[in-house]
């Protein structure tokens, strides 16, 4: 996940404010700014809930987080968490079969969920009068799953044709997971969330049934509810429907035995990677290992990315794509922090008849450069007022504001950790990109492409 | 507080809310450009929606207004498209563009503060893009390189071959995005050309913001000086007979899983006022986790992943269609699902249950329409675009309640007639055995719809 950022640092392409610096009063950070009306919850059973009132409109959405994804598995039950998600919306002992997705549709409402390396969240936005309903359905499924041997069977052939859809019939999709496995071989990063075919053919209910009853529990479980709700009533039907529920005895026991030690990459030295596959003009990823998320240095990489490669402006469209001869259709640079390990990279797809081995070179040679020419004061302005824009798209639903506090409870273990992110985003320097940028390009990389002309 | 003034309405409940609904909605003129504004002052930004009342229908050659806003800022006499690019970022100014056959939107967002610096220039750029040989020879190449490679991505090239084949015959063929043929017949002087015409076309002003977003008036007057002439509409809609084969796409390599598209064309006299119903039919058939199809191929048979349905309504024809995919063994098996789905629905087979359910998820889904003021925009422009009064998006959940399953019915033997369903099939062609069991297979070239 990349984290939302953003950054008020916009004196320097301010034009409607008028006043001097003598008069004006003494500008507010970013972090005093955004203040967030939250209510916190934390029940006896280790459940945390957060609730944001919005009565702008008659609806609200809830999201929760369970603290489980591709990191917490082992080989031979790769793809649990997300094959677990599946079956979340088969029914419960109170609900019945099939009926959650009903019930919340039928009401006006929708709902979905993902699974990420490090979680697993579940939403739904629904109409005002349907709170006491989907905290039921919630809750319910938390205690009560219903894993029905039939369904689980149907089900698995619906996650291998998802499997087939993301990676075996998507380039792309090859192309980033040749990348993860690459970079974070013999890691738990190291493979696709979604699972390896073998282990999503093979693996048993009652292996994804062990696996829920150790996640899935309220000490690991974050509730976040934003919208047109009462935040006193809607406190007390959150513990009145989960407070009974047992906390499980093991999940801070699996947490603790994940240590970050065992998520770093083992690449020590520069790897190509080819990949058949059906692109007939080479795309590629280059990427390098980096922190986890919430690290110091990683803004300063958040902001190197966006310098190298977001927007029309950006260092490598320019380099590649918006020349005469045009070199790449697209690229892009993104910085990708996980929980315990992180990752920079460069992607994009070449134009026809370019030399692939000859592009790569040229760009590995490149990169350490843009570290003095491209970090400049004016870039990083740049990137933090458009990190601003961002925010406000971000928090203009109730949904986003509940992914923005769910995504840091979780990470972080405190939602207030956004003003901690917004100060270091502020005090983030050319010094320090460039450091962040000369320490990361050093490092051993990855490169992968996929292309139909590799053996 | 002004977030989103018509937003109390809801409260009163939706019955007694209408008149404040809509005086929500500011219609104002600003000398000759008509407005729509909704004040919203959650956050200090804005957006900016240009309607321009012409589209691709317009174009001499297919991609030609689709490339004349793709290098919108690719220089001006004064500034190259790096400077252009740098100002834009910059200002974290983002500049979005759509073109349909029908009409062409540019939105332009940004922080309110900086209205009069993007805005101008904005209007700089029309009054003086330059659209520079070089900078069109690179796009010209990128374009033709990515559309080659379309092939990586199985989904959006099925949606492109199955727009052309259903299409085929009718004046909305050609391709808003271009083809490898047209790329090569554009010149700065045809981009230029074409943007001096959207220059003078009416456009509408579909704006969200504070309450200083009314400063971009003067910008607008003094910088673009827009003349705003309605256009005509096209010329005598055919319609097309479509083939009754199932039309199989080979795509190179060992594709095990079949991308299934069956749709077709509709024309005005079909879609005329019948918005509403074909909404409900397209939400009953593929409009979420219980819609009818979805129930049938993925969760009492894990044929797929998702399957969907749509009827897009433009101003003057619309398109239907169901979207999936299988695998390979079963995908003749998915089509003959969806056949049989098509005809109980005409048929009545509907339970009281399905339809209630159905007529919920909308009724009680309807408030997100209008969460982002944008997306609340965006329902107005199509609401004027297709000459619809906006009562009808006030009355829409009252709509929906008075539904029948008759309507139902109806709806779905109108859109759906199965003999008249354009088919495509993309995937490999070893299918052809299994699909010839449904109808005629007609092995095509994914190559000549590029």
């Amino acid at each position: 996940m990349k984290t939302l950022i953003l950054l008020l640092l916009l004196a320097g392409c301010s034009t409607g404010d008028k006043r001097t610096a003598a008069t004006a009063p003494k500008p507010k950070t970013l972090a005093d700014s955004i203040n967030l009306d939250v209510t916190e919850a934390k029940l006896p059973n280790g459940m945390t809930a957060l609730i944001v009132p919005n009565n702008k409109l008659p609806i609200f959405s809830l999201y929760l987080f369970y603290k489980v994804g591709g990191k917490n598995e082992v080989p031979g039950i790769t793809g649990a968490s997300h094959f677990l998600e599946h079956m979340m919306f088969k029914g419960t002992k109170k609900f019945g079969k099939n009926s959650l997705d009903f019930i919340i549709e039928g009401s006006g409402g929708s709902t979905n969920a993902y699974t990420t390396n490090d979680q697993t969240v579940y939403y739904e936005n629904l109409p005002s009068g349907q709170l006491g309903t989907i905290l039921d359905i919630e809750a319910d499924r938390l205690a009560n799953l219903n894993l029905d041997e039939d369904e689980f069977n149907k089900e698995r052939a619906v996650v291998l044709e998802e499997r087939k859809m993301r990676y075996e019939n998507s380039p792309r999709g090859q192309l980033y997971l040749a990348m993860v496995q690459s970079l974070f071989k013999d890691t738990p990063y190291g493979s696709a969330v979604i699972g390896e075919i073998p282990d999503l053919k093979s693996v048993t209910r009652d292996q994804i049934h062990q696996y829920f009853k150790r996640f899935y529990a309220p000490n690991n479980l974050t509730l976040v509810l934003v919208g047109d709700v009462d935040t006193a009533k809607a406190q007390a039907m959150v513990k009145q429907k989960f407070g009974g529920i047992p906390a499980s005895p093991t999940v801070d026991e699996a947490h603790a035995e994940l240590t970050e030690e065992k998520f770093q990459s083992r690449v020590r030295a520069d790897q190509v990677v080819n990949k058949k596959g059906e692109s007939p003009s080479p795309i590629f990823m280059l990427a390098y290992p980096t922190y986890k998320v919430g690290h110091a240095k990683g803004y300063a990489l958040d902001v190197l990315s966006s310098i190298l490669g977001s927007g029309k402006s950006s260092t490598l469209i320019n380099e590649y794509a918006l020349i005469k001869k045009p070199v790449a259709t697209s690229v892009y640079a993104a910085h990708q922090q996980l929980e315990k390990a992180g990752f920079f990279f460069i992607g994009g797809e070449l134009v026809r008849g370019v030399k692939l081995e000859d592009f790569r070179r040229d760009l590995k040679k490149k990169l350490a450069g843009y570290c003095e020419t491209e970090v400049t004061d004016k870039n990083i302005q740049k990137i933090k007022n458009n990190y601003l824009v961002d925010l406000y798209a971000g928090l203009d639903t109730n949904a986003g504001l509940a992914q923005f506090l769910g995504d840091r409870q979780t990470l972080f273990e405190d939602w207030r950790f956004y003003k901690t992110e917004l100060e270091l985003y502020e005090k983030v320097t050319v010094e320090d990109v460039r450091a962040a940028c000369h320490e990361t390009f050093k490092k051993p990389s990855v490169f992968v492409s996929v292309w139909n002309k590799h053996k | 507080m002004k977030y989103l003034a018509m937003s109390f309405l809801f409260l009163v409940g939706l019955a007694q809310a209408k008149p404040t609904f809509l005086d929500s909605v500011q219609r104002l003129k600003w000398d000759d450009l008509e407005v729509v504004w909704i004040e919203d002052d959650k956050f200090p930004r804005f957006t900016a929606s240009i309607f321009f009342q012409d589209g691709a229908l317009s174009d001499p050659m297919a991609g030609l207004t689709q490339a004349t806003f793709d290098q919108f800022t690719a220089g001006t006499s004064k500034e190259t498209q790096r400077q252009l690019a740098e100002f834009f970022d910059f200002y974290g100014a983002n500049l979005k563009h759509t073109v349909t056959h029908e009409y062409s939107v540019l939105s332009i967002q940004a922080l309110t503060k900086d209205i009069k610096p993007v805005m101008g220039k904005v209007c700089e750029i029309f009054k003086d893009a330059k659209f520079p040989e070089d900078e069109l020879n690179s796009y010209v190449s990128r374009s033709r390189s990515h559309l080659k490679n379309l092939v990586t991505s199985h989904s959006a090239l099925a949606d492109r071959i199955f727009r052309s084949l259903s299409l085929e015959g009718t004046i909305y063929a050609k391709p808003v995005e271009g083809s490898l043929e047209s790329f090569g017949r554009f010149t700065s002087k045809l981009l230029k050309d074409r943007l001096a015409q959207l220059n003078k076309t009416k456009k509408i002003l579909y704006l969200s913001g504070p309450a200083g977003v009314k400063e971009m008036r003067d910008v607008l007057r003094k910088d673009c000086q827009w003349s705003h002439e309605a256009r005509a509409t096209a010329g005598p809609l055919k319609k097309p007979e479509p083939e009754s084969v199932i039309y199989l796409a080979d795509v190179p390599g060992d594709a095990n899983q079949a991308q299934i598209r069956i749709g077709r064309y509709l024309t005005y006299d079909e879609i005329k006022g019948k918005s509403d119903q074909f909404q409900f039919l397209s939400t009953f058939l593929g409009g979420g986790f219980t819609s009818k199809l979805v129930q049938e191929l993925r969760v009492k048979r894990g044929l797929t992943y998702s399957a969907g349905a749509y009827v897009s309504m433009q101003r003057d024809y619309g398109r239907a269609g169901i979207i999936t995919f299988s695998k390979n063994e079963t995908a003749a098996e998915a089509i003959s699902i969806i056949r049989d789905v098509f005809q109980e629905v005409g048929a009545g087979v509907v339970t009281p249950q399905e339809f209630e359910h159905q007529q919920g998820h909308l009724i009680g889904g309807y408030a997100f329409g209008f969460e982002e003021t944008t997306a609340f925009l965006g329902q107005i422009m199509q609401y004027d675009h297709q000459g619809r009064d906006l009562e009808e998006l006030v009355n829409f959940p009252q709509t929906i309640k008075k539904m029948t399953p008759a309507t139902l019915s109806q709806a779905d033997l109108e859109v759906y007639p199965w003999d008249r369903m354009t088919i495509l099939v993309l995937g490999d062609k070893s299918l052809a055995k299994s699909l010839s069991r449904i109808r005629p297979v007609k092995l095509i070239r994914y190559e000549d719809y590029l």
